[in-house]
C-alpha cells in the first residue's frame, strides 16, 4: 500500500481509538465542555486528514459528526443519550470504513447511510433514534437490510447514445452506488455480425436494485439520458430479493417477463420465511468472522508506536555499549589471543548494526513539523492580510527526533519573521512586478554526514548596508570595520539585533534571530542567511543526521586524542614537518593539488613533541577543503558523544568529547568551526597590514 | 535525621594550596580522586586544566592554583582532585578542583567560623564565606559558588596585576 495511506491509517486508528476513550468520558460527564471539545477537534482532524488522503467518504462522514460536536460546542444542542448513542454507532462505524474504504460489502454501505442520515436528523432535531438502534445490535442489521425495498429497472438506451458522448457503464456505476445491485445484460438486440455498427449499442440492462433507494433516486442517476432511452422503474419487493436463494436464477431468466419475475420473487419471499433465522445465524457467524478479520489485520500492524522516553533509553544503552565495545577492542589486542579478536571484532560489527538499527528508529521525516507551519503561514497570512502559499520540498528527509522537537521553535520563529518582514502586501508586490501571492518555500536534503534546511521566501530581502547602519548604531561593529557580505548576514545572529523598524505583534518581541542561532547551535547546527533585495531571503539550516554518536577518525596530536567526524574527512597524507612551518602562503601541494592547510599545533596551541613527519587529514566543508595537521592518525572510532559541560560553552572549535577505551578523554573537533575562526583570523590579519 | 544533618552541614574540608589552608563545606564535596589522565581542552583559559573520564562521564577540572593566582607547578604524589557540585547560572554543575594536598574533615560548631576580616585584602570579600581558627593557623572557608565560576576574569585576587604583599 502506499506509504503515505498506510501513516493515515495508522494515525486514524490512533484517533478512532482516541475518540472512544474520549466519548466514554463524555458518557459520564455529559456536560464537560473540555470533552466536548476534544471529540471537535478529533473528528475535525481525521476529517482533515481523511479528505487530504482521498477517503472521501470517512471525510463526509466525519464531516457530518463535526457539525453535530460543533453545535453541542456552541450549546445549539446538549448531549443526549441520543446523541451519545450515535456517537459509539459512528466510532464502530469509522473502524468499519477503515477496513472497507469503498463500502463494498452492501451491509457496511446501508449501516453508513442510516448512519448519516441518523445524524442528519439529530442534527434538524428529529429523534434519529431509529437509525441508530438499526446499527445498534448485529441481529437488526438483517432486519434492516430485509426492509430495503427491491426495484426492478429496465434501461434500454437509444443505439445513438454512445455517440453523444455518455458512458452507460458509468450510469450502471452510479446506480450501484445506490446500493445492492445485481445486474442482468440482455443481448437480444444484437444484431448479425456484418451489420454490427461499433459505435451503436444495441445491449440493454435489467438492474434490480435494493437499498434505501426510491424511484426518484433511481430516475435521477438517468436524469441526463432520459431523451434516449427507454427507462422502467418497478418497485418489486418490500424486501431485499438479491439475497434471497434463488433469485439470480430468476432473474437472469431473460425468457420471463417481468410480471411472471414478480409473482416467481414472491413465492421466494414466502419460501425463505423459514429459512430466515438460518440466515440470521449465518449473517451473525460472517459478521463474527469480519471482526475477526478486522482483529487479525490489527495483529498483524506494521508499525508500532513506542513512548520516546523508551527510545531514549535505548539509545543511551547503545552509546554505553559502543563505549563497551572500545575497551572490549583495546584489551582484545592488548591480550593478543585471535580467538578474543575474532569475538571483539564480531561484536564491534554487530554493536554498528544496532547502533545503525537504534539510529534509524529514531529519525522521523522532517513531515512531522510541516503541518504546524502550514497552519501558521495559513493563519499568520490571514491575520496580515497577506496571501502567502506555503511550499515543501524534501519533506521525507528525516532528522533525529530530538533534533526534530528542538527545531520546531528556531523555524516557527524564520516562518514568523519571513511572513511579518519578508514577503510584502500584495499591492506592493505587484508594484514591484512580483506576482501577489507571496511564496515560502522549505527546501529539505541531504548533504554528506549533515542535513540542509532551507527557508526560502520571495519578499522584500534584506539591504546589508542597512545591516551595516544598524550594527554601527547598536554599537556591535565600528563604523571602519570592513567586513564582506557573509560577515554582514552574519550580524543579524548577534545579541541585541532586531532589523524590524517597529514592534509588531508577530514578530520582534524582542526575543531575535540571536535565540534562532543558540537553538540552532544547541543542536550542534548552523544557520547562514543570503539575500537579495526584492527577490527575498534564504535562510540555510545545517544540522548533523544525530546527536550521540558519531563515526570518527581517531587521531593525536602530542599527547591529545581528538576525533574528526568522518563525514567531513576526506583524504589523509603524510607530509614532513617542514611543510607546515615558515609558509607564506599557508597552502600545501597533496595530489598536484594547492591546498590551503591549518596547522592544527599551532591552531590549538601545543608545542610539546614535534614529529617530524606530519599526517594531514583533508576535510571537505561544502566545498572548500582544507588540510589540517596531526601527529598520527590511529584509525576510524565510533564516538560517544558527550557534553563538555558549560565550562567550556567558549571554545567551539570542540563539539563534545568521548570517552576512549583505555579511559581517557577523546575531544571531537568540528572542523566546520576550525575552517571558519580560521578563515576570520586570516580576514582579520589581512585588515590588521 | 536533622542532627545529622547538622552535623553534615558543619563539616568541612580542608586543603592546602601552597602554605595557605582553605575549606569548603562537605556538603558540596562528593569525592576525592587521585590525578587521571587530564585532556587539555584547546583555546581554553590557563586554569581550567582540561577534563577527565569520571566513571564515563566528562568532568571538568579547574586548577585551583592558577584560579588563586598562584604559579602552576608539577603534581606531586598530594595532588588531587576534590569532585565538587557548584551552581552556576541557576544550575547546578559538577567540576573537579585541582588541589596540591587535602587535610582534613573539620567538625565544627557554626559559631567557631569567624566573619572574614576586611584587613589585607588579598583575596575578594564575597570568595571567602569565613574563617576557622585552628591550632594556630586561620583556615579560609570558601564560597565556591563564585571562586569557580566560569568568569575568567573572576580572578581569586582583587587586582592581577599587583603583587601580593
Amino acid at each position: 500500500m502506499d506509504r503515505f495511506k498506510a501513516v493515515f491509517f495508522e494515525e486514524a486508528t490512533t484517533l478512532i481509538n482516541e475518540l472512544e476513550r474520549v466519548s466514554l468520558l463524555l458518557h459520564n460527564n455529559p456536560s464537560d465542555s473540555s470533552i466536548i471539545e476534544q471529540i471537535f477537534r478529533i473528528m475535525h482532524t481525521l476529517k482533515g486528514n481523511s479528505t487530504m488522503f482521498g477517503f472521501y467518504r470517512i471525510g463526509d462522514f466525519t464531516h457530518h459528526f463535526e457539525t453535530l460536536y460543533d453545535y453541542i460546542r456552541e450549546g445549539k444542542m446538549s448531549v443526549t443519550d441520543n446523541v451519545l448513542n450515535i456517537t459509539f454507532a459512528s466510532v464502530d462505524h469509522l473502524r468499519v470504513l477503515l477496513t472497507d474504504v469503498e463500502l463494498e460489502n452492501s451491509v457496511h454501505k446501508i449501516n453508513h447511510e442510516n448512519l448519516i442520515r441518523g445524524l442528519i436528523e439529530v442534527l434538524n432535531g428529529t429523534s434519529g433514534e431509529e437509525s441508530i438502534k438499526n446499527n445498534s445490535s448485529d441481529h437488526k442489521i438483517e432486519n434492516k437490510v430485509s426492509d430495503s425495498p427491491t426495484y426492478w429497472v429496465k434501461f434500454v438506451p437509444k443505439k445513438g447514445l454512445v455517440r453523444k458522448g455518455t458512458n452507460v457503464l458509468f450510469l450502471l456505476d452510479d446506480l450501484s452506488q445506490l446500493g445492492a445491485t445485481y445486474t442482468v445484460s440482455n443481448t437480444e438486440r444484437l444484431p448479425d455480425f456484418k451489420k454490427l455498427d461499433p459505435a451503436d449499442i444495441y445491449i440493454y440492462w435489467e438492474i434490480y436494485v435494493s437499498g434505501t433507494v426510491t424511484e426518484n433516486s433511481i430516475r435521477d442517476v438517468f436524469m441526463f439520458v432520459e431523451e434516449d432511452c427507454e427507462l422502467e422503474i418497478r418497485k418489486i419487493s418490500e424486501t431485499n430479493l438479491l439475497d434471497q436463494d434463488g433469485f439470480s436464477a430468476i432473474a437472469r431468466d431473460v425468457s420471463l417477463s417481468i410480471d411472471e419475475k414478480i409473482s416467481k420473487f414472491g413465492g421466494l419471499v414466502t419460501n425463505s420465511s423459514s429459512k430466515n433465522r438460518m440466515k440470521e445465524v449465518r449473517s451473525k457467524i460472517e459478521k463474527a468472522n469480519e471482526k475477526s478479520i478486522v482483529t487479525s489485520k490489527d495483529n498483524s500492524i506494521s508499525s508500532i508506536r513506542v513512548a520516546s522516553e523508551k527510545l531514549d533509553e535505548l539509545m543511551s544503552l547503545v552509546s554505553e555499549l559502543v563505549t563497551t565495545q572500545a575497551r572490549l577492542n583495546l584489551v582484545s589486542e592488548q591480550i593478543a589471543s585471535s580467538e578474543l579478536v575474532s569475538i571483539s571484532e564480531n561484536i564491534e560489527k554487530i554493536t554498528r548494526q544496532l547502533r545503525d538499527n537504534t539510529f534509524s528508529i529514531c529519525l522521523i521525516p522532517i513531515e512531522n513539523l510541516l503541518v504546524r507551519f502550514q497552519r501558521l503561514v495559513r493563519d499568520l497570512s490571514t491575520q496580515l492580510n497577506k496571501d502567502v502559499v506555503f511550499v515543501s520540498e524534501g519533506a521525507d528527509t528525516e532528522l533525529d527526533k530530538n533534533i526534530i522537537e528542538n527545531l520546531a521553535d528556531p523555524l516557527m520563529h524564520i516562518f514568523r519573521n519571513s511572513l511579518d518582514h519578508g514577503i510584502e502586501s500584495g499591492e506592493e508586490r505587484v508594484k514591484k512586478g512580483k506576482p501577489a501571492q507571496g511564496k515560502i518555500l522549505l527546501k529539505a536534503f541531504y548533504s554528506g554526514n549533515s542535513v540542509i534546511i532551507q527557508i526560502r521566501d520571495d519578499g522584500k530581502g534584506i539591504d546589508p548596508e542597512m545591516i551595516r547602519q544598524k550594527a554601527i548604531s547598536k554599537g556591535l561593529i565600528t563604523a571602519d570595520q570592513n567586513l564582506d557580505r557573509r560577515q554582514i548576514f552574519d550580524l543579524i545572529f548577534l545579541p541585541g539585533f532586531s532589523t524590524a523598524e517597529k514592534v509588531s505583534e508577530v514578530s520582534g518581541r524582542g526575543v531575535g534571530m540571536d535565540v534562532v542561532k543558540r537553538q540552532i547551535t544547541e543542536i550542534r547546527g548552523e544557520v547562514e542567511v543570503e539575500s537579495v533585495i526584492n527577490e527575498g531571503t534564504t535562510i540555510n539550516i545545517k544540522l548533523p543526521l544525530t546527536l550521540s554518536i558519531i563515526d570518527g577518525l581517531l587521531v593525536k596530536i602530542n599527547a591529545t586524542h581528538f576525533v574528526i567526524p568522518l563525514g567531513n574527512v576526506d583524504k589523509c597524507f603524510e607530509a614532513n614537518h617542514e611543510e607546515f612551518v615558515d609558509k607564506i602562503n599557508d597552502l600545501i601541494i597533496l595530489d598536484g593539488e594547492q591546498v590551503p592547510f591549518i596547522y592544527l599545533r599551532d591552531e590549538f596551541d601545543i608545542k610539546e613533541n614535534c614529529p617530524q613527519l606530519h599526517q594531514v587529514v583533508v576535510v571537505k566543508q561544502d566545498d572548500r577543503r582544507v588540510a589540517l595537521s596531526v601527529d598520527t592518525i590511529i584509525g576510524e572510532y565510533q564516538a560517544v558523544l558527550k557534553p563538555l559541560g558549560r565550562l567550556y560553552k567558549n571554545v567551539d572549535v570542540i563539539s563534545g568529547a568521548t570517552i576512549l577505551g583505555n579511559g581517557e578523554v577523546a575531544l571531537v573537533v568540528d572542523p566546520n568551526r576550525i575552517i571558519k575562526e580560521y578563515i576570520f583570523n586570516q580576514i582579520n590579519n589581512e585588515v590588521l597590514q | 535525621m536533622s542532627i545529622e544533618n547538622l552535623n553534615v552541614s558543619n563539616s568541612y574540608l580542608s586543603f592546602k594550596l601552597e602554605n595557605e589552608t582553605f575549606a569548603v563545606t562537605v556538603e558540596r564535596v562528593h569525592e576525592i580522586l587521585e590525578i587521571p589522565t587530564v585532556t587539555k581542552v584547546p583555546k581554553s583559559p590557563d586554569f581550567m586544566t582540561g577534563v577527565i573520564n569520571l566513571r564515563g562521564n566528562v568532568l571538568p577540572v579547574i586548577d585551583t592554583r592558577i584560579k588563586f593566582g598562584l604559579a602552576k607547578t608539577d603534581f606531586t604524589i598530594d595532588s588531587c582532585i576534590i569532585v565538587l557540585s557548584i551552581m552556576m547560572e541557576n544550575e547546578q554543575i559538577t567540576i573537579g578542583a585541582l588541589v596540591d594536598s587535602v587535610q582534613e574533615v573539620l567538625e565544627l560548631s557554626s559559631e567557631k567560623i569567624l566573619p572574614s576580616p576586611a584587613l589585607g585584602n588579598k583575596y575578594k570579600a564575597e570568595f571567602i564565606q569565613g574563617m576557622i581558627k585552628n591550632d594556630e593557623h586561620f583556615i579560609m572557608v570558601l564560597n565556591i559558588d563564585e571562586v569557580f565560576s566560569i568568569n575568567e576574569l573572576h580572578q581569586m585576587k582583587e587586582n592581577t596585576s599587583e603583587t601580593i604583599i
